[in-house]
Formats: C-alpha cells, structure tokens, sequence
C-alpha cells in the first residue's frame, strides 16, 4: 500500500468521514471503521480483517449488487477495528475503490478533469453510440445518475465540455464542491472526487441514445 | 530465477460487471495473493465495468520509487478489449509507454496467451473428474465463441489442439456457446462414456452457473442457480451428471484458479524476457 505524503492524506486528522463511512482513532493506539450511521451502535459484526470489505462492499442490506460502489447505498451493521492506519486505507479502498488516489492527486494539484463529451467522444464498439446524446438529454441523464439523493456520492470535478459547461443544470452547486458533505449529513468530509465519466454513466448514456431505459 | 520486482508495481485489468458480483472475484483473489507475496512494492486491479476504473489507475502508483509498472490484463485471448479498450483508457502508446514522471508502463500479454494454460485446463479437468480413466474420457473446452472482434475461440483452439497432441483423452474438443460446434450438441460430440467439461473463461457468472448447464441439460432448478447467491456454485459441486448415458464432469471457469495468479506474474516476467521484440512477435512466442 502506498504511503501517502502527509500533507495530501486524508487520514491525516481523525476521526474523518469519507463518503458513508467514519474513521475513528481509539485508545490504545487501534482504529475503527464503520458505516456513519452505525456510529457508537452495540452488536455491530465486528471485522479485523481489511480484506473482509470486499464482500461487504458488494451487496446492499437487501443483498442486491452494487454496481457503483459510491452509490449510497452502502450496507450497515458492521465494524472495523484494526490496529494500523494503513489497514483502515486498505478497508477504506474496498469500499470506495481508486479514491483515495483521486483525493490524494487533486491535494497535490495534478488531477486531470475530463469533459464528458470528450469521454463520450472516444468510446468505441458498443458504446461508440453514446456520443450521440443531445445537450438535452445529457443534462437530464447527469441530473439525475449522478445526484447524491438516490444516485453516486462523488463530487463532480469534469465539465460537460471543452468550453467548461456545467455536467448539469439539474444538480445543486453543491455537487460541484468538495467541501460539501455529499451525503447531506453536513459534516466535515473528505470528497469521493470523480475526474472523469464512469463507464456506468456511459453505458446509461448509450441506453438513453438508443431509446432503452 | 524470479525477476525482483519490488521497484515496480503490477497492475491486473479486468472486465468486471455491473450485473454479476462474481465477475471481479477472480482478479481481486489473485492481486491479494500476489500482494501477499511482496514480489511487488505495489498491486492493484482496475476494471472496465467497475471501479477502481481504468482511468482512475492512471492515478495510481505515485510512490517516486517505482520506475516501472507492468499492466498484465486478465483476458483469455488477444482481441477488442487487449487491443483497442485497454490501451486507450490507460493511455499506452506500445508496449511500453512512458509517463511524464519517467515511470513507465509495460504492457504485457493477457493471461490466456500463457503456455501453462494447457497445464492449467488439464490439471482442471482431472481435479473435477479424479480417478476417471482420461482414455475413456471427451474433453470438452468451452469458449464464448461470437462475432464479436474477440479471438477467444482462437486461443479456446490453440489450447484443445496443444491438448490433444498430448493424446491422455480419447477426444479433445471445442465446444462454443454462440457457435458451432455448440455445447448444447455436447453428447452428439462426444462418443465416450464419461465427458468432462471446462468453460475456458476467466470468472464465474452467468454463463458458467447457468447458461453453460442448461445447454448440457443439467437441471439448475426454477429460475436458475444464478439467481440464488447460495446455490450459485451448487452447480459444480454435483458431478458426476448422468445424463443421455453418460458420467459428466462439469467444472467452474478456469479463471477462478488460484494458479492464475502464478501466470499473472509469468505474464510479467515473460514481458522483460522479451523486452527487446516487437509486440507480434512477443505475442507469436508466447501462444507458440
């Protein structure tokens, strides 16, 4: 696991929210992971092992796959207590996969946004089709795919085009800012960063061209 | 000797999905594994359907003290995705492609180019059938098989041909599922008592758990055994099959053993014995 500079590390004041989940420093010296909802709940399943998020972060509480890992629908009843910092890194990017490296590169002020018509633009085969979707429709799919209430907790860092259009009318500014809690709990939390489209709202934009759902 | 490798970092591209949750199993199991082993100073794994994406591995590696990064994609052949898909989402520009920082990225060989493939189906096919005498026996090898710009079927060839110059089994054949010669033919196909079948794909998911057996006509149940997580792998747990008067051996994808992990750092290594050959031919001595 890579050890981060100090000075770009999201962990470097504690506790922290990240997304749904709360990172606690407790005595002696250990640390605890859980979903924010859950904090200082009794006969939570506890975990000790970081690789045990894997399974936890792939069903919600009805068992249902999560095909985006920063939708907010992550399971509750669980706890992490580990005893090293760089084990809480390791539950933190199963859970949310690739962003700590997200956060870290943007701290550092080297995170490079991808409009999302130049996104759209490169897709090949299947998903060629999807640049075919109208500044109408696109506004309306980001509005609604991408909103925190029901859709992904990121905060939106790309544009919708090379002139710096907003990704959507439809969304408050606020998902644009990451200094705003996406989960709308309203408190300090490091961002769940997106730099680019993800190959979910790509697929959803080709369905939209297409006439599908 | 094992190349040391702790100044670079591995990276394991998969397809993954948005529908099946056993799709990235496989990759993130072998990338533990290999972490575990501390051969690399990093490992990660980065998918085309789920997250971390590709594009987010782009961000990945920052440590100053990794000069190299060896991009080993978990695919059964060369095809659409080695060759058009990943290249452009990690932005590599050949086989090795390097970063602004003076990192570079080595683009290796996909998993199922590897010779120890043959080792590895045959190895599948007697751990599902022990103690069946393999002169009695079909082997049947599953691909995909579509028209799709993907050379599975190529390699699912390449691996049966390599099989039965072995001569261990009274037949070595291919079988797809959207072509011919069709799984669903498999007791037409094969003329001995007992068959042993092996899907030739890097994960378990639908197709393995579902399509692949009824084709065979194994009898997954109301709704099928995909549908029910618990059951998911019952399917592979019930051999042998008795069916048109046969004994049939059906095993999970071979993607999901662990010995895949072994290859994908042989995919690594390999890139640095041909470091100096151009992409074709590297290609050609690795599937030769």
């Amino acid at each position: 696991m890579r050890r981060p500079d100090a000075s770009v590390d999201w962990l470097e004041v504690l506790p922290c929210c990240i997304g749904e989940i709360r990172i606690m420093h407790r005595a002696a010296g250990s640390f605890t992971v859980s979903h924010r909802d859950d904090t200082g709940l009794e006969g939570l399943a506890v975990y000790r092992d970081a690789d045990a998020a894997i399974e936890l972060a792939r069903y919600d509480d009805a068992g249902r796959y999560r095909s985006l890992k920063t939708a907010p629908n992550l399971r509750h009843g669980w706890l992490f207590v580990l005893d090293r910092l760089e084990q809480a890194r390791e539950v933190i990017e199963h859970f949310y996969p690739g962003r700590a490296a997200a956060y870290q590169t943007w701290r550092s002020g080297e995170l490079r946004t991808t409009p999302l018509r130049e996104t759209l633009g490169r897709q090949t085969g299947m998903y060629r089709a999807s640049a075919k979707i109208s500044e109408r429709q696109a506004d309306e799919l980001v509005g609604t795919f991408c909103r925190s209430d029901g859709g992904c907790l990121r905060t939106i860092l790309w544009k919708r085009d090379a002139a710096g259009a907003s990704p959507s009318t439809l969304l408050p500014k606020v998902k644009f800012d990451p200094e705003f809690d996406q989960t709308g709990r309203d408190e300090a939390a490091r961002p769940l960063l997106c730099q680019e489209a993800c190959n979910l709202l790509v697929a959803a934009a080709r369905n939209v061209v297409k006439g599908g759902q | 000797m094992q190349r040391d490798f702790r100044n670079s970092a591995l990276l394991i591209v998969g397809h993954g999905s948005t529908v099946n949750p056993d799709s990235s199993a496989p990759n993130l199991a072998h990338a533990a594994d290999i972490r575990r082993r501390r051969l690399f100073a990093e490992v990660a794994c980065c998918f085309w359907k789920e997250e971390p994406s590709m594009r987010d591995a782009l961000l990945f590696f920052r440590d100053s003290s990794i000069r190299e990064v060896y991009v080993v994609p978990n695919f059964i052949s060369e095809g659409y995705f080695t060759q058009t898909v990943i290249p452009r989402e990690l932005e590599l520009s050949g086989r090795t492609t390097e970063r602004a920082t003076g990192q570079a990225w080595h683009y290796c060989g996909p998993v199922g180019s590897h010779p120890m493939m043959t080792e590895l189906l045959l190895q599948r096919a007697v751990e599902v059938a022990p103690g069946v005498p393999e002169k009695e026996t079909s082997l049947l090898i599953v691909g995909h098989g579509t028209n799709l710009n993907d050379n599975s079927a190529v390699a699912a060839k390449r691996e049966v041909e390599a099989i039965r110059r072995l001569d261990r089994y009274a037949a070595v054949l291919n079988v797809y599922m959207e072509e011919a010669p069709l799984v669903s033919d498999w007791a037409k196909l094969a003329q001995t008592a007992n068959v042993v079948i092996v899907p030739f794909f890097v994960s378990d998911g639908l197709h393995s758990y579902e399509d692949i057996p009824v084709l065979l006509g194994i009898d997954v149940g109301p709704g099928g055994s995909a549908t029910d997580r618990k059951n998911a792998g019952e399917v592979f747990r019930q051999n042998p099959y008795h069916l048109c008067g046969r004994n049939l051996y059906y095993a999970s994808s071979l993607g999901t053993d662990p010995r895949f992990a072994e290859i994908i750092v042989e995919q690594a290594e390999a890139f640095d014995r041909h470091r100096t050959l151009p992409m074709e031919s590297v290609t050609e001595s690795l599937v030769a």
